[in-house]
């Protein structure tokens, strides 16, 4: 037979084969996390205008040489202002019978006040299967008991059920659950994840975005980039050697390693740090990127107590080696975060429009210029977090001296 | 010779410059937004100035550049006079090996890559790694650096690597540095270096407009006395900062500060031989 | 940087390891052996040759002596017995007590870790296929280095072949040297090399040290290597020769960097690597531009460019635990061969700790990168190439059944120049004019004398190799790489045969 047709065989850009084998919201089995590099890039409208998510794509998509088509992912916070204060618990779904399965769990623990299928557009450089897309706005009831523990919080009931979830609830895993955001991500190029979900029908305050070069496939469509847990929303580029360290100090504290990769400890550690143990950003970040021990040997007294105590007390989230990150968060205000680790070892360039409306940061400044081609740019610095805030502006630059700001 | 130029293993074919490259006597301009292929790929980007090179143009322009990496990497002829206009993607000039390169915007990571010869100006900012394991030529940057900037830059006979930063330089500034100059003017305020500044030179210099704490020295780095040569050089590289961008530059030699290496075996005595 | 090392040296004298011992019936009082001694260890007095202390059993003075007459004797233990305080343990305390230095050392990890090689054992053909006589009936060995396309397009009922995409090289046997720069062997040492690989038709290393100008005869059996030094890398480094590797890391030495010291950095070594003369050439631990892989895509992309995509860009690392999951990277980053480098490669300096603690054996490596490659639909693409420690045609045999492509072998070149091995390379003094650049050491080796003697050596292993084809009833060595099936484990741990993916001794087919 002439004509027959051979089975097509994802390939990446080097046209090099791309495992065929992916998996959406089910673990691959053997699943031991990935290594990898990547791409980041995000905007925020300081106005709490609005962005639309062509933008965003295309801030990503310019930056092509630093992925291989093994996962992107977009975060879009300030999504539902009609639904602003109720969680959405955007899920994906193996198949139906995951979807039955989370919803008989969520069934009588939360409220689901509405709930919709996410658009996806089928591709054809993207091999099936492609997971159900589902999102759930719910509130909290006001009795919550998980396992025993009355009277939770919220978010830490929240927290619970995701974590279950994930865990435990076979064909389905929770890519976001936060109030006012959500989480678009998968396995392709940025620029096929962005078409999967038609980007430019969303609009929001801030986006963060994603795209990957891990060094080994299978392809797991919810390992992707950014990986959130309530409103947080974690891009990460570089790799954490202390990852077994920092792992420890989040499985103490009860979170449930599911990905198995580094980023997943880096969100957990930011929910860790400021909400439950309400440290201050730019503290937070001071602990996850300290300064030497010789460096805070010459910083005043009281910053050079403050310093000394956060690496003692907090020493295992500390975060070794290359990395720079976006962090994205809805509560109490929409807000991006950007640090890069303690030597600057993974590019980050910051930048804001003319008009001072729009702050952006990613990992080259090309990425910037190709959306806003006059924009303002600078260099924040190691270890020192970049800090836009909606409606407040840019409170950090990220050049500031560290504890700048801290009530000491 | 093969010709080699048609770009390989992406989908961002096209016919090499067909559309984009316009050349007139010796002098190319190659119109980015003219290119079928949105942002152009910088495969063809450098498939067609070496196209360019190759047919002997003596200045090449570049409009609209976004992003585009390893423009005029290896590029040989001394004469070459290569204007990019718009951002240049990393390992701009990489190996570079005589042209001259001006950057009209800023310029990402990893500038002139182990350059031999040539030079790089920036009328902008560049950032991290700028002249890594330079050897020779010269990069100008009329803004600020970021981190590593000049790391092991080594000079050899003639060749002898120099920069400027208009603005300042982050960490680890000449680190490993064996050779050459990096002059920091602090223009614009703010610290004009950052910490471990020199760590592990063992050659070269390094001149700083303003203040050196002592604190933000790396092992190896010391500070010393300018000598009357180095004012010289000084002065001959502030020249050449403000013909390159019409800027002026305080010339009062005082304050400057000249870090160098403390020796040039700083890890002399660190490995014991001993057959054990 | 550690604290300033004492000024004084607080000694305590250490036993001799070594002691030469001359027969004085038989010695002609040539004084060759004292005049050769580059260590100093043999000294004339009282008209007798005797030992001064200090030998290192580098074996000039067997080889040269007339009468024959010279025999170097370890010396027994020396410190009271202990089963777990061994003779060095105790030997290194008292060392750095004294230095408060961090020891050195060169060649390969020395400690007696089994090589897994030992357990390994080949299959042969009987009855149910025929073994072949090599010496009668063609037997092929010849090997490709380079990224092959993976499959060949047909359009309308043509087969397209596209020679530009995919440069490669080829080779007569699966075999390359490995990067040993200029500066840490000796021209003459390097010289030889260069010419054995021409003769061979396989690819030698430049190592990291440049290129001199006198070796760009050979540049078409030359791999430059570009480390985080960036030494020597001119246009001519990059475009005239056959391959260009990035170095990434070494195996004697996973995540260090490199340290040629001052005293070694003469006005020829200056010249090739572009430094002033006298001064230590220090290579970075990282590339300062490579914290990640795509960083790596993108000195793989920018070395591809300056070489208009007509050579091969490889990339070498050492064996470390996530080996397989790195070399994937590497692959899909654009490398067009990738090399392993195995826990027991060989160096000309190291520091102990990680020379001796630190990587994963080349065996395990081979087979991790052969599996996850395979796994991940990549392994048709990319050429393996792996060494460390390869001491006979047996141990490169295998590593081909284990998964690799291309053996990578720089010891055993060197001992056929006559090195022994001594592991004293890092200290310049090399009697046999190999590892220094003094120029009374180097004058000693003969570069044609040298070159022929590694081109009999790999010829008879080409040999060995083609016999043991032979008895599998293989002709042709691609059919012998990575066929796992050919081999089975002795050893004493099967969890080793598991990771690995070779049977157990007593397994059949099924
Ligand atoms: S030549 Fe070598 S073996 Fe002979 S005494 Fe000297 S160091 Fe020992
Ligand atoms: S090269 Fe020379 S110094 Fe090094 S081990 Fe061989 S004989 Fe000894």
């Amino acid at each position: 037979m002439n004509d027959r047709k051979d089975r097509e065989v994802r390939t990446d850009r080097l046209g090099m084969p791309v495992q065929a084998e992916n998996y959406t919201a089910s673990r691959p089995p053997g699943w031991q996390g990935q290594l990898g590099g990547c791409g980041i890039a995000s905007c925020i409208s300081l106005k709490g205008g609005r962005i639309d998510g062509d933008r965003i794509a295309r801030m990503l998509t310019i930056m092509e040489e630093r992925e291989n088509g093994l996962g992107a992912g977009y975060a879009c916070y300030g999504l539902f202002p009609e639904r602003r204060d109720q969680y959405c618990l955007q899920f994906f779904f193996d198949d139906e019978e995951g979807k039955q399965a989370v919803e008989d769990f969520l069934d009588g623990r939360l409220d689901i006040l509405h709930d919709e299928k996410v658009f996806l557009r089928e591709r054809s450089t993207i091999s099936p299967p492609y997971p159900l897309v589902w999102r759930y706005f719910a509130n909290v009831p006001h009795a919550r008991e998980w396992r025993g523990t009355r009277d939770l919080g919220e978010e830490d009931y929240l927290v619970e059920l995701v974590q279950h979830i994930n865990e435990r609830v076979p064909k389905a895993f929770c890519v976001s659950s936060g109030k006012d955001m959500a989480v678009f991500k998968g396995n392709g190029y940025s620029y096929e994840i962005a078409d999967l979900y038609d980007l430019g029908r969303y609009s929001g305050t801030m986006w963060l975005s994603h795209s990957r070069f891990p060094t080994n496939s299978p392809a797991w469509w919810a390992g992707a980039h950014p990986l959130s847990l309530l409103d947080w929303g974690v891009c990460h580029n570089g790799e954490i050697t202390s990852y077994g360290v920092n792992r420890k100090l989040v499985e103490m504290n009860g979170y449930k390693c599911t990905v198995l990769t580094d980023t997943e400890v880096v969100t957990y550690l930011w929910d860790l740090l400021v909400r439950r143990n309400g440290l201050p950003t730019e503290v937070a970040a001071f602990v996850m990127a300290p300064s030497t021990f010789q460096e805070i040997s010459l910083l005043p007294p009281a910053e050079r107590r403050l310093a000394e105590w956060l690496r003692i007390t907090y020493k295992e989230a500390f975060l070794n080696g290359p990395f720079s990150i976006i962090v994205g968060r809805s509560q109490p205000d929409i807000s991006l975060i950007a640090l890069a680790d303690r030597k600057k070892l993974r590019p980050m360039i910051a930048g804001l429009s003319p008009n001072e409306e729009v702050a952006y940061c990613a990992s080259e400044e090309s990425a910037i210029r190709i959306v806003e081609p006059d924009a303002r740019t600078w260099a924040p610095g190691a270890g020192n977090p970049f800090i836009a805030v909606a409606g407040k502006g840019i409170v950090r630059r990220g050049t500031e001296p560290s504890f700048q700001g801290v009530s000491l | 010779m093969k010709d080699v130029c048609k770009p390989k293993g992406h989908a961002h074919e096209c016919d090499c410059g067909k559309e984009c490259l316009k050349v007139e006597g010796d002098r190319a301009v190659i119109d980015l937004s003219l290119s079928p292929a949105q942002p152009m790929h910088y495969t063809t980007l450098n498939c067609v100035m070496r196209k360019a090179m190759r047919r002997g143009c003596s200045s090449i322009e570049l409009k609209g550049v976004m992003g585009q990496r390893y423009l005029a990497s290896t590029a040989s002829a001394p004469d070459l006079y290569i204007a990019v206009h718009g951002t240049p993607g990393n390992d701009l000039g990489a190996f570079l090996n005589g042209p001259t390169i001006e950057v009209f915007g800023n310029a990402q990571d990893m500038t002139g890559n182990t350059m031999n010869s040539g030079r790089i100006i920036v009328h902008g900012n560049a950032w991290d790694v700028t002249g890594l394991a330079a050897r020779g030529g010269q990069i100008l940057v009329k803004g600020d650096t970021g981190y590593r900037v000049g790391i092991h830059m080594k000079e050899f006979g003639g060749s002898r690597p120099t920069m400027v930063i208009g603005g300042t330089a982050k960490d680890y500034l000449g680190e490993y540095m064996a050779g050459g100059t990096i002059l920091v003017l602090g223009l614009g305020g703010g610290a004009p270096v950052g910490r471990s500044l020199g760590a592990g030179m063992h050659g070269g210099r390094i001149f700083v407009r303003g203040t050196v704490g002592l604190e933000q020295l790396g092992p190896g780095a010391a500070i010393v006395p300018l000598s009357p040569d180095d004012e010289k050089e000084v002065r001959g590289l502030l020249g050449e900062f403000e013909n390159a961008f019409g800027a002026e530059v305080p010339g009062e030699m005082s304050e400057y500060v000249k870090v160098a290496p403390s020796s040039s075996r700083p890890f002399s005595g660190y490995y014991d031989k001993t057959n054990v | 940087m550690s604290e300033t090392p004492p000024t004084k040296r607080l000694d305590h004298r250490l036993p001799e390891r070594f002691l030469p011992i001359v027969n004085y019936d038989l010695c002609r009082v040539c004084r060759r052996c004292v005049n050769d001694c580059s260590y100093q260890a043999l000294e004339f007095r009282e008209s007798k040759v005797v030992a001064s202390g200090g030998c290192v059993a580098c074996g000039r003075c067997i080889a040269i002596c007339p009468a024959n007459c010279i025999e170097i004797r370890p010396v027994p233990p020396q410190f009271a017995p202990h089963g777990n305080w061994s003779e060095r343990s105790r030997r290194s305390i008292l060392a750095q007590a004294s230095s408060g230095g961090v020891l050195l050392s060169s060649c390969g990890a020395d400690d007696e870790h089994p090589a897994i090689f030992d357990d390994l054992l080949l299959d042969a053909a009987q009855v149910t296929n025929p073994s072949i006589d090599p010496l009668r009936e063609p037997v092929e060995t010849v090997t490709y280095l380079g990224r092959r396309p993976g499959r060949l397009e047909v359009c309308d009922g043509k087969v397209m072949v596209r020679e530009d995409d995919t440069p490669l090289i080829r080779m007569d046997m699966p075999l390359m040297f490995g990067h040993i720069s200029l500066g840490s062997i000796s021209y003459n040492a390097q010289q030889a090399l260069f010419m054995a690989a021409k003769e061979l038709n396989i690819v030698a290393g430049s190592g990291e040290g440049g290129l001199h100008p006198d070796f760009y005869q050979y540049a078409d059996h030359i791999c430059s290597e570009v480390a985080s030094g960036r030494f020597g890398i001119k246009p001519e480094y990059l475009k005239e020769v056959a391959a260009v590797e990035i170095k990434i890391g070494q195996g004697a030495k996973p995540g260090h960097g490199g340290h040629l010291p001052g005293e070694k950095v003469t006005t020829m070594i200056s010249e090739t690597r572009m430094i002033p003369r006298g001064t230590d050439a220090l290579s970075p631990y990282p590339h300062h531009d490579i914290y990640s892989i795509e960083d790596l895509a993108q000195l793989i992309s920018v070395l591809k460019e300056s070489t208009e995509y007509r050579l091969p860009v490889g990339v070498k690392i050492a064996a470390v635990h996530n080996v397989g999951a790195i070399a994937s990277g590497i692959v899909r980053a654009g490398a067009d061969f990738l090399t392993v480098d195995g826990f027991k490669g060989g160096t000309g300096a190291a520091p102990r700790v990680i020379r001796d603690h630190a990587g994963l054996p080349v065996e395990v490596a081979i087979a991790a990168v052969d599996r996850r490659l395979t796994q991940e639909g990549l392994r048709n693409r990319v050429t393996v190439c792996a060494g460390g420690g390869i001491r006979s045609s047996a141990d490169m045999i295998k590593a081909l059944a284990l998964g690799a492509d291309v053996v990578m072998v720089s010891t055993s070149a060197m001992v056929a120049m006559g090195c022994r091995v001594c592991q004293q390379c890092h200290r310049g003094l090399c009697s046999w004019g190999i590892a220094t650049q003094r120029d009374d050491l180097t004058s000693r080796l003969d570069p044609n004398v040298a070159a022929a003697r590694i081109v009999r050596l790999f010829r008879a292993w080409n040999e060995e190799l083609k016999e043991v084809l032979g008895a599998m009833g293989i002709d042709a060595v691609e059919s012998l790489v990575g066929n796992r099936d050919r081999l089975r484990y002795r050893g004493p741990n099967p969890k080793i045969a598991e990771v690995m993916n070779v049977k157990h001794i007593g397994e059949g087919w099924g």
